[in-house]
């Protein structure tokens, strides 16, 4: 899908090298936010943006995303495999 | 196997969300659990959103878990089958197929039921509710599939309730080409979880978009020989005189609330009131039995007092707090510890957004209107900005907003803060004052 923005993330311990949030599927839930506020915010078209991508732990991120109702937080490895959704 | 570690009632967002925190615990202990649906997890949120009622994205989107999920995590899927006793000194649950399930520990989170419309004639075919995967896909064939009108005219769906499902079914019976109809008892949309200034903004952005609004209606029988052909109905106050007596339609859309599925529950000693009593740890008053998700009737220790929050988060959250105690319940239990298990307490400011007709709503904590509870608002429907926040105690219990989406989260942390509001009350009102400088 077009309208997906990328996050990359630098942090040392972390599996997870780049967040992506589908900004079509997005429906602003925020139960991202519930999970990892450190992470994400809404912005003002109501949508999940990444204000923090290495804020969280890699098992927080994931629950972050398996949280999502729609799907709309994909999760990616440093080879470039998605990790979440399977 | 008819006995597990963990039993969870409910496939949905919060038997999930316990089977997903025991997981990362207990990898090995097993599990089950049982939903009165055959799918594996799917998204109850996205029923109604746009993109998946109209096609735009795959149907398989829908689907949260694959049905390899569940084998891959070593928990029995017992679909189709639901929970209609329970023995609490044997452990026991029977199930619907007349089989028993024993447990360790077990979760109630079954969800709640749609409330039945009971008028005359209500059994007909065309009306629909939105509570499950069947009825999403019901709508769908059911709009595809109606009948041409003479002369190319749009067919007429009416929706009954003046709640969510009304909104967002309005939204997309509009999207999809039909003429809509949205009937209240009310006087104006929403009441009383809105105010009316709040509840004219959603009326005025419906109507924009072409949604007939018609207010203070009772409909007292839906006209038609097997199928709805429309609905006869009366004023809902004495001092009105209903306009129409009668509405044709092609379709009927019901979302007039929630029923508690708790009778199976009552002859058990489990304690109840609309939903399932439990404490901050997700405990009912028996031991070994949590509850959590839309049945939960809670005690909120932000809010001071039991609540149900049914939405998607707050269910994916209780799971999480439900699955942590039952986990650390069964390790302290197993290790044969004498101290306390290290319980922890649900703790977590409820929030649920939608969207529709270019409007965003937002509703936070506890927005049930009470008495003792007054408003500071912020913002107002002359620009199209409008949030209300519920004081109870000088403490903000709860808001609603309605296009200030962006505030949620810095309203939900001031809501957990439990801040004094009456030396902010200025500032509230303030829309140029950026709010996340009281937190």
């Amino acid at each position: 899908m077009a309208n997906q923005k990328e996050y990359i993330r630098n942090r040392a311990d972390s599996k997870i090298s780049k967040i992506v949030v589908d900004r079509d599927l997005c429906i602003g839930a925020a139960s991202c936010i519930a999970v990892s506020g450190e992470t994400y915010e809404l912005d003002n078209e109501n949508k999940a943006v990444v204000t923090g991508a290495d804020a969280a732990d890699d098992s927080t991120l994931m629950m972050s995303a398996e949280s999502c109702p729609t799907k709309a937080v994909l999760l990616f490895d440093k080879e470039g495999r998605k990790v979440y959704p399977k | 196997m008819n006995q597990y570690k963990y039993l969870i009632i409910g496939g949905g967002a919060a038997g999930i969300s316990a089977a997903e925190t025991i997981r990362q615990t207990d990898k090995e202990g097993s599990m089950a659990i049982i939903s009165d649906e055959p799918h594996p997890l799917y998204s109850r949120v996205m029923l109604s959103k746009p993109n998946f009622f109209l096609g735009q994205i795959p149907f398989e989107q829908i689907y949260l878990k694959s049905k390899d999920w569940y084998s891959t995590n070593k928990i029995d899927f017992l679909g189709g089958k639901k929970a209609v006793g329970l023995n609490t000194s044997e452990n026991q649950l029977t199930l619907s197929d007349g089989s028993s399930v024993y447990y360790e520990k077990l979760l109630i989170a079954t969800g709640v039921d749609a409330r039945p419309w009971t008028v005359k004639g209500s059994d007909k075919k065309g009306i629909h509710y939105l509570r499950n995967l069947e009825d999403g896909i019901g709508i769908m064939e059911a709009i595809k599939n109606l009948e041409a009108r003479p002369r190319g005219l749009a067919s007429r769906a009416i929706t009954i309730g003046g709640g969510f499902i009304s909104f967002e079914m309005a939204d997309l019976l509009k999207m999809a080409g039909l003429e809509t109809t949205m009937i209240l008892r009310e006087s104006y949309f929403w009441e009383p979880i809105l105010d009316e200034a709040s509840g004219l903004m959603l009326e005025n952005a419906m109507i924009k978009a072409g949604v007939k609004i018609i207010k203070n209606y009772e409909v007292t029988e839906v006209l038609g020989r097997e199928k709805v052909e429309g609905v006869r109905g009366e004023a809902s106050r004495p001092d009105l005189e209903a306009s129409p007596r009668e509405l044709s339609c092609d379709m009927i859309i019901c979302g007039i609330g929630v029923v508690n599925p708790i009778e199976w529950l009552l002859k058990n000693g489990i304690a109840t009131n609309k939903g399932v009593l439990t404490n901050e740890f997700m405990e009912t008053n028996v031991p070994n039995i949590w509850s959590a998700g839309d049945i939960a009737e809670y005690r909120d220790i932000l809010l001071e007092e039991n609540v149900q929050m049914g939405n998607w988060v707050s269910a994916r959250e209780q799971g999480r707090i439900a699955g942590l105690n039952m986990v650390r319940d069964s390790i302290a239990s197993s290790e044969n510890s004498v101290e306390a298990s290290n319980k922890q307490a649900f703790k977590f400011v409820s929030f649920y957004t939608t969207q529709g007709f270019g409007t965003s709503i937002a509703f936070i904590g506890d927005v049930t209107p009470k008495p003792d509870r007054t408003i500071i608002k912020r913002g107002s429907p002359e620009i199209n900005s409008y949030a209300r926040f519920i004081i109870a105690h000088d403490e903000i219990e709860g808001a609603t907003l309605i296009n200030r989406n962006l505030e949620m989260t810095t309203i939900s942390k001031l809501i957990e803060s439990n801040m004094k509001v009456s030396e902010h009350v200025k500032e509230i009102e303030d829309v140029n004052f950026d709010l996340k400088r009281l937190v």
